[in-house]
């Protein structure tokens, strides 16, 4: 007998993992890197049936947005505030469920900044004064593409 | 039963695996804030024993690299140093005649610095001396002033003498010659007598009486009595006495290296029985020099 919920987790595995290398190679063009990691982050990692899976995930791409910045600090800042994010969005999830389109996209650019400020608070703790740069303008902007992205072709696997 | 939330159970241990990587990086973070050169320290200490095994490694590497490019450039020089020494060998093959010419002309001009006549040198061209009635043949003839009976010696010894000139060229009679008659004295007992050739590098003399005492390895010389030689040139070495009726009959060995010999100088005509040695410069007395 053959699990249901099987092909889409191989499907949200493999976009995870494209998401992943984007990030790695978007590395001189740091604002859709920013896309790629929110889009992980924020649309990929919290459908994850397990939320330990989806902080994995979500700590991956911090590991790898860190790594591929040769300015930034490479402290895990980046990766605390992804994994933290993603433990909320995972448990919004779980909580409500999303219905809608549009209030998915101002629940996700709520995350967005939420996100924003908690990997800045966590990278200035690890290593200091920091740039902000214009990454989670990017991720704020295209909210109507990787959102909609993200609960159209994936919808979370809790919502199932 | 319902499970405990951070029990041992499937629920718990990824509770816990999520705690461990939260609290894991909150940990990494704050650790990372203070001064890095600890850090440093550690990461240098970890370090440690790869970056020295790189490093002999790196040294095996290279010490091999130059161990395989010595290893050509040797066989490379050797190659070359084969060639060179073939064509050295090859250079002295060719020079060889005329270094061993050149020696026997230092040795002639010697012996004419040392005896004061009037010599003229010679290249001998044709040695057929061991052929029936054979001789040898130099390169001087009527051209150069040169008659019949003109003694020719070497530096090692008396050679023979001129037999037939020619227009350009001269046959000559060795001692060794059956046909060649020498008048030579004994160095010890001054006994004279005739050298006849008895064949090649041999020969012996007559008319030695039987009372005469003749040691073997005795030197023979020119008496200088058949006015072809002058007294005291070497001939040859006593190498056999026999009495024999009423003469002594002594073998001599020729000083002379007949087989070998290319040059070789011609004594005038009828020279002086005695050859007075060359006057030795008088030496100025200590302490005074000439011009002064």
């Amino acid at each position: 007998m053959t699990n249901p919920s099987g092909a889409p987790l191989v499907r949200r595995f493999l976009l995870a993992l494209l998401c992943l290398g984007g990030i790695h190679y978007a590395a001189p063009w740091p604002g859709p890197q920013a896309v790629l990691n929110t889009f992980l982050v924020l649309g990929l990692a919290p459908g994850f049936r397990s939320p330990l899976s989806g902080i994995l995930w979500a700590a991956a791409g911090g590991w790898v947005l860190e790594g591929t910045l040769r300015l930034y600090p490479h402290l895990g800042g980046t990766a605390f505030g992804n994994m933290l994010t993603c433990l909320l969005a995972f448990s919004l999830l779980l909580r409500w469920p999303p219905h809608s389109l549009k209030p998915y996209w101002g629940r996700q650019a709520a995350l967005v900044v939420i996100h924003t400020l908690l990997v800045h608070v966590s990278v200035r703790f690890a290593a200091g004064p920091h740039a902000w740069g214009t990454g989670w303008l990017w991720s704020l902007v295209l909210i109507p593409v990787w959102a909609t992205l993200a609960l159209r072709l994936h919808p979370p696997l809790h919502r199932k | 039963m319902r499970q405990r939330a951070w029990g041992w159970n499937p629920a718990g241990r990824r509770r816990w695996a999520m705690a461990i990587l939260l609290l894991g990086h909150l940990l990494w973070m704050a650790l990372g804030r203070g001064a890095s050169s600890r850090w440093q320290r550690l990461a240098n200490l970890l370090a440690s024993p790869p970056r020295a095994a790189s490093a002999q490694w790196e040294a095996w590497k290279a010490n091999r690299r130059e161990k395989v490019s010595t290893l050509r450039q040797a066989q490379t020089d050797l190659l070359a140093l084969r060639a060179q020494v073939t064509q050295l060998l090859t250079a002295r093959a060719a020079e060889a005649p005329r270094v061993a010419e050149a020696d026997e002309a230092i040795r002639l001009l010697g012996l004419k610095r040392l005896l004061p006549m009037e010599f003229r040198a010679a290249r001998v061209i044709v040695n057929v001396r061991k052929a029936p009635f054979g001789g040898m043949i130099v390169d001087q003839g009527e051209d150069a002033g040169l008659r019949p009976d003109q003694g020719v010696i070497a530096p090692e010894g008396v050679v023979g003498r001129l037999w037939d000139v020619g227009a350009t060229q001269s046959s000559l009679l060795p001692l060794d010659s059956y046909n060649a008659s020498t008048g030579v004295m004994l160095a010890r007992s001054r006994a004279t007598g005739v050298l006849q050739g008895l064949g090649p590098g041999k020969a012996a003399i007559r008319y030695i009486g039987n009372q005469e005492v003749v040691q073997v390895g005795e030197p023979v010389f020119t008496s200088g009595l058949d006015r072809v030689f002058p007294r005291g040139l070497l001939v040859g070495y006593v190498s056999a006495v026999q009495p024999h009726d009423v003469e002594l009959h002594v073998e001599v060995i020729l000083a002379a290296p007949l087989d070998r010999i290319s040059l070789v100088l011609i004594l005038p005509a009828h020279p002086q029985m005695e050859i007075q040695p060359p006057a030795v410069p008088a030496q100025a007395p200590p302490g005074k020099q000439a011009g002064k």
